[in-house]
């Protein structure tokens, strides 16, 4: 098969009738499983959702969700689905990779709580470490030696870690049914070596979506340096046996907890490639200054950039906002107030007004250019303090997210 | 403009300006660093501990320890309201008269400023035919004026996106709005109701005192639970409360952690937990020589007094587990529970008063006994346990009887003798049948000669039995300002969502007769996302050729035909 043939194919099936359906039928396997939740059995239990979800009643639902999703698509528009299809697709790749990875975990013999080194995650997850290190080494040579070649690796590598990393996230929700009688079972974003993972691939998607639209592939040696320092971040938790899935504690078992965690980390990874455009623009901004430089034909302009930067400003915003307000309505229920200026509520809202202001000054005053590329990254560092320096520091309410 | 006077214009102009709005945002930033860094609301005199007499009362009177209820903090609070309803105030009336009127004719000089133009001519069609065929492209908002024998059109994609303005800044102000009703009309309060009591008033820290407030009704605790997970780690905290209303029993239900209970516009969440007066059964060992063991009973919280020798204990806590790290110093960690124990202070005429921690149970290493175990706090804080081995268990009635036996043949004196002494000691207590573990025994009898006659209280307390009861801690709160929080909030992110993703963009089309046909003349704008723009452009400007070509075709067929 050639490539052409190839491509057309992979065209084909994101294009007309078949992405229309396609969106439909997600969505109305995703109304399935909520139905399931809210009427299946008595109501949402965390414990019993997953296998409930695995099981025969999890297909009459999610199946009837389907097949009634397919029969709207007849009926319902939709012009922008087809930009949300590949990534439900992705979604799904990566749990039927789940799925396939399941079949590789050791016998339930040779699993233990006090010992989980030998589940199939850890190594997913050293392979997402390789794949991004890979990445970041890639993009770096695309800048001095832009081959199409290597530009394509270092994508493709990223891509990689993306599908490992996801699902060793989903292979770790799994596993935590595995151990102590399927007690402690529990979503993967209850501590910061989970979260970390789910940060890079949250700043790995939204790049990779800006790469694809605008061709923006120097940005990418920025955005995987960072994120290589996270995973030499997270190695470190490893090391430090911060890695072992451990049960959770009265406060966070809520279903809050699935929500307002992973969109707090499109806020945060948004404004991580925020930082790497401002990063970018700064160092074109001195390339430019010192002459002609052959690095410069790669880089795109600074006016892109300073729109990239607030293109992701400009979804990791609003993402935010909702987050805090979801973890306040969590708090309300929780903790008797919404608001109790615990420091990591503080700092989010330090963060929050950070980037506020930053908004005021690019769409009211219209600044752009240097100071906006600093304060970009400016942002990214008190961002950076919110995530993991309130809970390496400061004592509160979050100090489930603390290292021991 | 004539909402206010001419005089304070200058005023108001700046308290509604942007350079004023930023400052503000980064100051409030700036400030809510301290508090994060500053422990808020400890006690007083370990603030006085850590910063001296100085730095205490500097930051004590800027109102640092309790930084974000301080009247400067308030105060931004309140000015940021302010500058954010005169911005209101100042900009609505501009922005809805901006969205109101849209210029429909395009002037030559403003050509220059457009992002995107295109021209091109038409043979065949009128200026009519264009332009319906213009207005019948959807999704933008047509308008249209001839002046002269030049037609202006003009479409526009958008054009709310101003209310994305006026929500967030407004949505902000509700929110503010909601924090400040909260605080004045609500409260929140702890309390603390003991298994089988009722309680109806909370406490709740203001500045640097504690007040109360009593409830319109009564709270009992019928049960406080705990679950472990197999590990020992805490799942679930549970309470079984029943609300008292006007002498009646109106509600009976659990709450757990996030998941509160409701009742009269109170929320009920469980908080914490503590010990409620459990009672507590010592035996006394004296020390005497008489080897009197005497029972006593006492309750957490309450205090025991001995009349034989004038020492009283005041019991202060138990605890049914206590988990500990039994490895040495350096290497891994290994946890064991070591059994209930009871906590109390221990006072007597002549003795320095200690904190003492008794268990139920000896101490157990492996399943070898390590005898009793007793813990001692010179200055009554709970880190500064150390620990005491007895010698003995003295759980067991019969090693008691031994280390008397034992004691009573040495006399006292020379310990070489010992061994002859020790054998005759145990076929004394235990008859025949010597007990398996002889060398442990020895060794423990042996600590004991030393450690007991060092002891400097007349008996040894020993946790004999206990009835535990919990308090459960329960947090109370009344918020009326919460719902209009989630109003503003709701808004807000409606608001964020429309000023970022929408953007205005507008496109002209100016139609004038040419020599032949129709020139075409058409520009785009829009106020962001210009790399977006471009492709919209240009997808608009296919459409028109699309739209116009198909017209040719079908004009050229119904020509035909």
């Amino acid at each position: 098969m050639t490539a052409a043939v190839e491509s057309s194919l992979l065209s084909g099936i994101y294009q007309g009738k078949i992405v229309h359906a396609r969106f439909w039928f997600y969505i109305g396997l995703m109304i399935g499983a909520s139905l399931l939740a809210i009427f299946g059995g008595n109501g949402y239990d965390e414990d019993a959702y997953i296998y409930r979800l695995l099981s025969m009643q999890g297909l009459i639902w999610c199946g009837a969700g389907g097949v009634a999703g397919l029969v709207a698509s007849m009926f319902l528009g939709g012009k922008k689905s087809a930009a949300l299809v590949p990534w439900l697709d992705g979604l799904t790749l990566m749990i039927v990779l789940m799925w396939l990875f399941t079949l590789f975990e050791p016998h339930a013999s040779l699993i233990s709580y006090e010992d989980q080194s030998n589940l199939v995650s850890g190594k997913l997850v050293m392979a997402m470490n390789l794949f991004f290190i890979f990445s970041a080494v890639c993009y770096i040579m695309y800048l001095f030696a832009p081959e199409s070649f290597i530009g394509k690796m270092a994508t493709g590598a990223a891509w990689g870690g993306v599908y490992t990393g996801g699902t060793s996230l989903l292979l770790r929700w799994y596993e935590s049914y595995l151990f102590l009688g399927g007690d402690i079972g529990h979503a993967p974003v209850s501590n910061l070596y989970e979260v970390f993972i789910l940060l890079f691939c949250v700043t790995c998607c939204i790049y990779l979506a800006f790469e694809r639209r605008y061709q923006a592939k120097a940005m990418g040696a920025f955005i995987m340096v960072i994120v290589s320092a996270g995973v030499f971040f997270g190695i470190w938790l490893d090391s430090i046996g911060q890695a072992d899935i451990k049960p959770l504690v009265p406060a966070l078992q809520s279903y809050w907890m699935k929500i307002h965690v992973p969109l707090n980390f499109v806020g945060y990874g948004a404004f991580a490639v925020a930082c790497a455009a401002g990063m970018a623009w700064l160092v074109r901004d001195r390339l430019e200054q010192k002459g002609t430089s052959k690095m410069l034909k790669v880089f795109p302009s600074l006016d892109q950039l300073d729109q990239l930067a607030y293109k992701s400003v400009a979804i990791g915003f609003p993402a935010f906002t909702l987050a805090t307000i979801l973890g306040a309505a969590w708090a309300a229920e929780a903790w008797g107030g919404y608001w109790s200026w615990d420091p990591k509520e503080t700092w989010a809202l330090i963060v929050w007004l950070f980037y506020g202001a930053y908004l005021h000054v690019r769409i009211s005053h219209g600044w752009s250019g240097k100071t906006l590329a600093w304060w970009a990254v400016a942002g990214f560092l008190v961002t950076l303090f919110c995530f993991v320096g309130v809970n390496m520091y400061l004592s509160g309410l979050h100090s489930y997210g603390r290292l021991a | 403009m004539s909402y206010y006077h001419e005089s304070i214009k200058p005023l108001f102009l700046r308290m509604a300006s942007m350079p004023l709005a930023i400052v503000l945002l980064m100051v409030l930033a700036i400030a809510s660093v301290i508090g994060t860094v500053l422990l808020q609301n400890q006690e007083q005199a370990d603030y006085l501990n850590q910063f001296g007499p100085v730095w205490y009362w500097v930051f004590r009177s800027l109102g640092l320890f309790d930084m974000y209820h301080a009247w400067w903090f308030i105060g931004l609070l309140a000015f940021l309201m302010v500058s954010l309803s005169f911005c209101l105030w100042h900009n609505v009336p501009r922005m809805l008269k901006e969205m109101r009127s849209r210029k429909i004719t395009l002037a030559e000089h403003a050509w220059k400023r457009m992002q995107r133009t295109h021209e091109f001519a038409l043979s065949d069609l009128t200026m009519d035919q264009v332009k319906a065929k213009v207005e019948a492209i959807d999704g933008w908002r047509w308008l249209s004026r001839s002046e002269g024998e030049r037609t202006h059109l003009r479409g526009d994609k958008g054009s709310y996106h101003k209310w994305g303005y006026i929500l967030v800044h407004s949505a902000l102000l509700i929110v503010l709005i909601g924090g400040w009703m909260s605080v004045q009309f609500g409260f929140r309060g702890n309390m603390a109701v003991p298994e089988g009591s009722s309680e109806n008033t909370i406490t709740f820290l203001k500045g640097t005192g504690v007040e109360s407030l009593k409830m319109p009704f009564d709270v009992r605790c019928n049960n406080f639970d705990i679950d472990f997970y197999p590990n020992g780690m805490p799942k679930e905290f549970k309470s079984n409360l029943t609300i008292i209303d006007g002498g009646e029993e109106v509600l009976t239900s659990d709450i757990i952690v996030n998941e509160p209970l409701y009742y009269k516009g109170v929320r009920i969440y469980q908080a914490s937990f503590g010990d409620g007066g459990s009672e507590i059964g010592l035996k006394l060992l004296r020390l005497d020589g008489s080897k009197r063991i005497d029972s006593v009973k006492g309750e957490i919280y309450k205090t025991y007094t001995d009349t034989e020798s004038g020492i009283s204990l005041e019991f202060t806590d138990f605890k049914p587990f206590n988990v500990e790290n039994m490895a040495a110093p350096g290497a891994p960690k290994k946890f064991q529970d070591i059994g209930p124990a009871v906590d109390f202070i221990l006072r007597g005429p002549g003795l320095k008063p200690v904190k003492v921690r008794s268990f139920l149970n000896p101490f157990d290493v492996d399943g070898q006994n390590q005898g009793t175990l007793i813990m001692v706090s010179l200055t009554g804080d709970v880190r500064d346990f150390q620990s005491f081995f007895l010698g003995p268990d003295l759980t067991n009635p019969k090693e008691w009887d031994l280390f008397h036996a034992f004691s009573k043949r040495i006399g006292g004196g020379d310990a070489s003798a010992g061994l002859k002494a020790f054998k005759d000691s145990v076929k004394e207590v235990y008859g025949e049948k010597p007990p398996a573990d002889m060398q442990d025994l020895g060794i423990r009898t042996l600590q004991g000669m030393q450690v007991l006659p060092t002891l400097p209280w007349p008996f040894i307390p020993i946790l004999d039995d206990y009835e535990q009861h919990y308090y459960t801690g329960l947090q109370l709160a009344e918020d009326p300002g919460m719902n209009v929080v989630w109003v503003g909030s709701a808004i807000l992110v409606f608001g964020l969502c429309i000023m970022l993703y929408i953007s205005h963009r507008k496109v002209w089309v100016v139609l004038e007769p040419a020599s032949k046909g129709v020139r075409i003349r058409v520009a785009g704008l829009s106020n962001r996302n210009t790399m977006a723009f471009e492709g919209e452009f240009n997808a608009f400007l296919r459409e028109l050729e699309n739209n116009l070509a198909t017209d040719e075709q079908t004009s050229e067929q119904g020509a035909s035909s």
